[in-house]
């Protein structure tokens, strides 16, 4: 059985339909790239998700149960944790006390919380600036920490809202790394990206969308021939 | 200050304090310390919910008033002492604090403070118009207190220092709950909410209830000084107790002292309170514009608060001096 399963998924914005009868399922281990043009709706679909946004119709289900429609927090705590695409720090407090702060979540007390939120800088190559404020970090260490503190509530599934844009050629294979390092901790992924390369080589399985709805799904070689897919990056008539 | 020093440093200044009726007989001197220590409880209860939370309300003479008419009404008409009746009248302002926090609390940022502003309108309203429970404009007046004798003394209801006593008492209990606050798992909370809403959430952080649970700490806290003040006063009117004045005194206390800080409102009790009566006294008109200007300065070169520059500078102070300690 699948892991995150979403079913007609739909979101209204007023007349406008943001995020129109979408499902799919994500299998327990796997990296799914969700990709598409500016104003598909992946962000959209990631706010219906993680309870940012209430959906006007659909579910989403984890593991069996029913996580549509609550609380951004009772989402998390269930095990579904995302990273915002602009990131979000707590700017004022140090990198430590970030990551600390998600850590709560599945540790009462501040020692035990500590030790998680550490453990999880090491694994992300952000120990040496622990102490940091998180307000001073360069562009790619805040999308590393907005993912540290995603992984401190020990999720099951973790949603990564364009882990990296902004970031270089070299960053991005850092990055594309350190996902694929989530992956095999045992985290199932789900990636929204803009920088082909990197959903490429990281997706499992890709699924397209446009204006909404799913134009593609399947494995990210087979995906990028697509018609559907050509026509909706590159205007009808290439194809 | 940290740790176990610390605490007995302020353990010693508590028992200073405490003793302080015992040497000084100025009842005018005892009356302007009543005064800083009640608008310290007043701004820690302010504190908690906007300094840490950042959640900035401006109708928390609300909370004040609410606290002093519930304590006055049992005092008046059913009879209940005040040692009693002020922690009553202080639950009782929690308790109406959460309902209103689960409404108000689905507003952020500007649009909350609004309704904060709102919320203490509607109460001053209720106050003058529903006379059957409250008096309207006109108010209680409280005339004599009950006979109290505690450890052999009959307690001088018409002397400073019982008063002071209970102000003291009062003042300790809110920076210790303030402390307390600080350190616990809410409290971080707290903070994380105030740095970025968005992002608390989404690490599993239940905003709304944290802002509840502190709306009502904060309640509490407001709630027992209103009623501290109708016994002390022993008058209150909607004017008085309700005005948005009192509202604007605990955010202002709270920003000169230090947001967030658990010293920042007793530095800024002292500060306001001080620079209020000396200019009170020199100029009979218009002393309030030097109050006025005194905030401004403040606001423009110590946004951080009077504490919490100290504080800033004594850390910067250490950091330099283990630096050279290690180089």
């Amino acid at each position: 059985m699948a892991l995150l399963e979403v079913e007609g998924l739909t979101r209204f914005f007023g007349g406008l339909r943001a995020v129109g009868d979408l499902s799919f399922a994500v299998r327990e281990g796997e990296i799914l790239g969700l990709i598409g043009p500016n104003g598909a709706g992946k962000t959209t679909v990631f706010n219906l998700v993680t309870g940012f946004l209430r959906p006007s119709r659909g579910e989403v289900r984890l593991d069996g149960r029913s996580v549509a429609g609550r609380k951004p927090h009772a989402v998390a705590r269930r095990g579904i944790a995302r990273t915002f695409q602009i990131v979000k720090p707590f700017p004022g407090l140090s990198v430590k006390e970030n990551v600390t702060l998600a850590a709560f979540l599945r540790h009462r007390r501040r020692a035990g919380a500590e030790e998680a939120a550490l453990a999880v800088l090491d694994r992300l190559g952000l120990s040496q600036r622990a102490a940091t404020r998180a307000g001073e970090l360069t562009l790619m260490e805040q999308k590393r920490l907005e993912m540290a503190r995603a992984l401190a509530t020990e999720p099951r599934v973790l949603l990564l809202d364009e882990p990296m844009g902004g970031l270089n050629p070299s960053e991005v294979d850092v990055a594309s790394e350190l996902v694929d390092g989530i992956r095999r901790s045992g985290v199932t992924v789900v990636l929204v990206e803009h920088v082909m390369k990197a959903i490429m080589r990281i997706s499992d399985r890709v699924l397209v969308m446009h204006h909404g709805e799913k134009i593609a799904e399947g494995p990210p070689a087979e995906v990028v021939r697509d018609p559907a897919v050509i026509s909706a990056y590159f205007g009808q008539g290439r194809a | 200050m940290r740790g176990r020093a610390g605490a007995a440093a302020w353990a010693v200044a508590a028992a200073a304090a405490a003793a302080l009726p015992l040497a000084v007989k100025n009842s005018f001197f005892l009356h302007v310390c009543i005064l800083v220590l009640l608008w310290t409880a007043l701004g820690e209860a302010w504190n908690v919910l906007g300094g840490y939370a950042g959640q900035v309300s401006f109708g928390h003479a609300a909370l004040f008033g609410f606290g002093a008419y519930v304590t006055a009404i049992l005092y008046l008409k059913a009879g209940v002492a005040p040692w009693w009746g002020i922690p009553l009248g202080g639950a009782a302002a929690a308790a109406v604090s959460v309902p209103t926090g689960l409404i108000a609390f689905r507003l952020r940022g500007p649009y909350f403070s609004l309704a904060t502003l709102a919320v203490a309108e509607l109460a001053k309203l209720v106050a003058l118009n529903w006379e059957w429970a409250t008096n309207g404009p006109t108010g209680f007046l409280i005339t004599s207190l009950p006979p109290l004798t505690l450890f052999g003394f009959a307690v001088n209801w018409e002397s400073k220092a019982p008063f002071y006593l209970a102000a003291l008492a009062l003042a300790a209990v809110s920076m210790g709950a303030a402390a307390a606050l600080s350190r616990s798992r809410l409290g971080a909370f707290l903070v994380a909410i105030r740095e970025n809403e968005d992002a608390a959430e989404a690490v599993g952080i239940d905003t709304v209830r944290a802002k509840v649970l502190t709306l009502a700490l904060s309640g509490l806290l407001a709630g027992m000084g209103g009623g501290l003040y109708a016994f002390y006063f022993r008058y209150i009117d909607p004017d008085a107790v309700l005005n948005i004045g009192i509202s604007m005194e605990m955010v202002f206390i709270a920003v000169v002292g230090g947001l967030g800080t658990v010293a920042g409102p007793l530095v800024g009790a002292v500060f306001l309170t001080a620079v209020g009566e000396a200019v009170r006294e020199r100029f009979q008109v218009g002393h309030l514009v030097f109050y006025g200007l005194f905030m401004m300065l403040v606001i423009r070169y110590l946004p951080e608060g009077i504490w919490g520059r100290a504080r800033g500078l004594a850390a910067r102070a250490g950091e330099v001096r283990r630096g050279a300690a290690r180089g």
